[in-house]
């Protein structure tokens, strides 16, 4: 296998946020205080091992992002060549909104524009097509979760 | 109780009215979801969990194991056609399978993968039936040593054993297993790794992790780098029934494709993609055919789907006698049992027969109703692929929300949603497998618990792991399954070397 002349810069700080991580686990533990009973292992133990688990991965990866990047990683250096930022941000806006929303719109009017958000980050250039799909789908998933299976959404101000 | 006998009362719990309308229900969505790229069944059944806990757990717990096997069915369907695997323990038939729908043989393709899923699934659930009996008999003689050792199998295999490497899969797992962490200590009722905020106390739920890894992580993975270009649907062509020959040619790796696929649906070596890999790489030995391997030979679709489906039944052998899952998918259905307060295991064949037993009845059900509508209706999934893009994964952001939102009614969790999305979508890009997250969320906590039990059994003696017999085989086990694939790998690129290239599996 030929190794990368260049250090993938994603690959290194994954490395790093894992051991990070780890660290931090462990850091946490020693706020838990140690009862234990007849097992002589308390609510400890575990978290160490975990964080300990995740520092040595971290310092795993870490290395062999250092010696050639991350092993057996598949050819996708084409799919990842041209990312699509903006596709990203439109459905990471849906999201966010969504949640921001749901609490006084109601659940029918935060899918709606989540769902159209989506769509466009998708690509898709037919905005009223979307609209009129949304509001259908987010108004049956509605009726169908809330009435027909008994699951709680908020209505917001159209609903009552 | 007598097997049969027990096998009879559950016939009668799974046809009731209700029982057989969720299974109905189950298989019909589980097709959908198989034949839909972007969604699968842990996605669906984790979707499905809030919207449940009012149901009876016997027919919700039919349902849902109805979507995981019902995906097993569609997803070849969306491999042949598009070659796009609708789920991964479909790959192989993509690549066989497309090339014979490519050469106007997409009839006999659908045909044999449908049967040999239907053949597959109904002796994976007579195995299910006979063998469980046994596994519960050595289950009930498990202790906590035991099930820590097993559960310490299960995700060494889960994590380092499968999935291309075991540095990330370990990552992942670590990362799973730090998760769970968060909430209520079990055993001293004491807050870990809340950082003071109220909302954690009860934990992640596992319908937020997986529904964002799997949903949220997915989509943006999908917008941000595969958006291009329009997939190419073949055409239905050729008739849907095979002819004698394809009847000649499929029968055998039907049966080796269900031999490969149950047994390693059962060990915790999680996961259908090995045991298609197999009967693939046997059928391509055996083939008189071995030229058309590559462009559409029909052994290459049928010993590989087979397999996919027999592994589903058999991946339900430890997730019912030990409570141990082996898959993403059966990780949901766990955390399915827990939400109606249900913990699987060989008491539960006890305390809940009605349940278990109706259950496995129910999949002989389910396999029948899949046959039919895989077969004859199979030209109204193919118009699943022709929802375009935007409008399949906005649908996906709604549900995954509703999902999310519907466990308590808190924005905090959707939060924790696209929080999970991004780390899925990270996972994804860097090729970090997603399963053992949720082994090491949903096992993680348990194997803690069964742990300190154990200790406390021995009064903190930690040699109790290795001089249990049971224990200590698994544990052996368990370093076998770690030292044998690298040892393996060894030999093998040493005789690649001697030869001077490399085999292509």
């Amino acid at each position: 296998m030929s190794t990368r002349a260049r250090i993938d810069a994603g690959e290194l700080l994954i490395s790093l946020v894992l051991l990070a991580l780890g660290s931090f686990v462990a850091f946490e533990t020693q706020g838990i205080a140690e009862t234990q009973g007849y097992a002589q292992v308390g609510p400890r133990l575990f978290p160490y091992v975990i964080g300990t688990g995740l520092m040595l991965c971290g310092a795993w990866l870490a290395w062999q992002a250092l010696s050639g990047g991350w092993r057996a990683m598949p050819e996708e250096a084409e799919t990842h060549a041209a990312p699509d930022r903006m596709g990203f941000l439109l459905i990471s806006a849906g999201v966010v909104l969504h949640m921001v929303l749901i609490g006084w719109a109601g659940f029918i009017l935060a899918s709606t524009l989540l769902f159209v958000l989506v769509a466009r980050g998708f690509g898709s250039k037919k905005p009223v097509r979307d609209l009129g799909i949304a509001v259908v789908l987010s108004s049956i998933v509605y009726f169908l979760f809330t009435r027909g299976l008994g699951l709680s959404l908020p209505a917001g101000p159209f609903g009552g | 109780m007598d097997t049969l006998n027990a096998l009879f009362s559950g016939f009668a719990v799974a046809l009731s009215l209700q029982n057989l309308f969720l299974g109905f229900v189950g298989v019909t969505l589980g097709t959908a979801v198989g034949v839909l790229p972007g969604v699968g069944p842990a996605l669906t059944v984790a979707l499905l969990l809030p919207a449940t806990a009012g149901f009876d757990p016997t027919g919700a717990l039919i349902m849902f194991a109805g979507i995981y096997y019902g995906a097993m069915f569609g997803g070849s369907t969306t491999s042949i056609l598009l070659n796009t695997p609708g789920e991964s323990a479909t790959i192989v038939t993509a690549m066989e399978g497309n090339m014979m729908a490519k050469r106007g043989r997409a009839g006999a393709a659908l045909a044999t993968s449908a049967i040999g899923s239907f053949v597959a699934g109904t002796i994976g659930t007579v195995l299910l039936t006979f063998v469980s009996p046994f596994a519960v008999d050595v289950a009930l003689k498990f202790g906590p040593a035991e099930y820590f050792s097993v559960m310490v199998l299960a995700f060494v295999t889960v994590s380092a054993v499968l999935g291309a490497s075991p540095a990330r899969g370990l990552a992942a797992l670590f990362l799973g297993l730090a998760i769970g962490l968060i909430g209520l200590d079990s055993q001293t009722g004491q807050a870990r790794f809340t950082l003071g905020v109220p909302e954690l106390l009860d934990g992640l739920d596992i319908v937020v992790v997986a529904v964002g890894l799997f949903a949220v992580g997915e989509t943006l993975y999908v917008a941000t780098y595969l958006n291009r270009g329009v997939d190419t649907i073949e055409q239905m062509k050729g008739s849907i029934w095979m002819s004698k020959e394809d009847w000649k040619r499929s029968w055998k790796p039907w049966l080796r494709g269900t031999a490969f696929g149950f047994p390693f649906g059962c060990i915790p070596a999680g996961g259908a993609e090995i045991p298609t890999f197999l009967s693939y790489a046997t059928e391509k030995k055996l083939s008189k055919h071995a030229d058309e391997f590559g462009k559409g030979a029909i052994e290459g679709v049928a010993g590989p789907e087979a397999a996919n489906n027999a592994s589903a039944s058999g991946t339900l052998m430890p997730l019912l006698t030990l409570g141990l899952p082996t898959t993403a998918t059966a990780a949901i259905i766990l955390a399915a049992f827990q939400q109606y307060g249900l913990q699987p295991g060989p008491l539960l064949f006890d305390t809940q027969p009605e349940l278990i037993w109706g259950l496995i009845a129910s999949m002989y059900i389910g396999n029948v109703i899949l046959l039919a509508l895989n077969l004859p209706l199979v030209g109204v999934w193919v118009k699943l692929l022709a929802i375009p893009r935007p409008l399949l994964y906005a649908g996906i952001l709604i549900f995954a929300t509703m999902g999310a939102y519907g466990i308590r009614n808190s924005w905090f969790d959707l939060a924790l949603l696209y929080g999970i999305g991004l780390l899925g979508f990270v996972m994804r890009r860097y090729d970090i497998p997603v399963a053992p997250v949720l082994v090491g969320l949903i096992l993680g906590p348990l194997s803690e618990q069964q742990f300190r039990r154990a200790l406390a059994i021995s009064q903190g003696d930690l040699s109790i792991f290795v001089t249990q017999p049971i224990s200590a085989t698994v544990l052996a086990i368990t370093a076998l399954v770690v030292i044998v694939p690298q040892a393996w790998r060894l030999v093998r690129r040493m005789q690649a070397n001697a030869i001077g290239h490399h085999s292509p599996i």
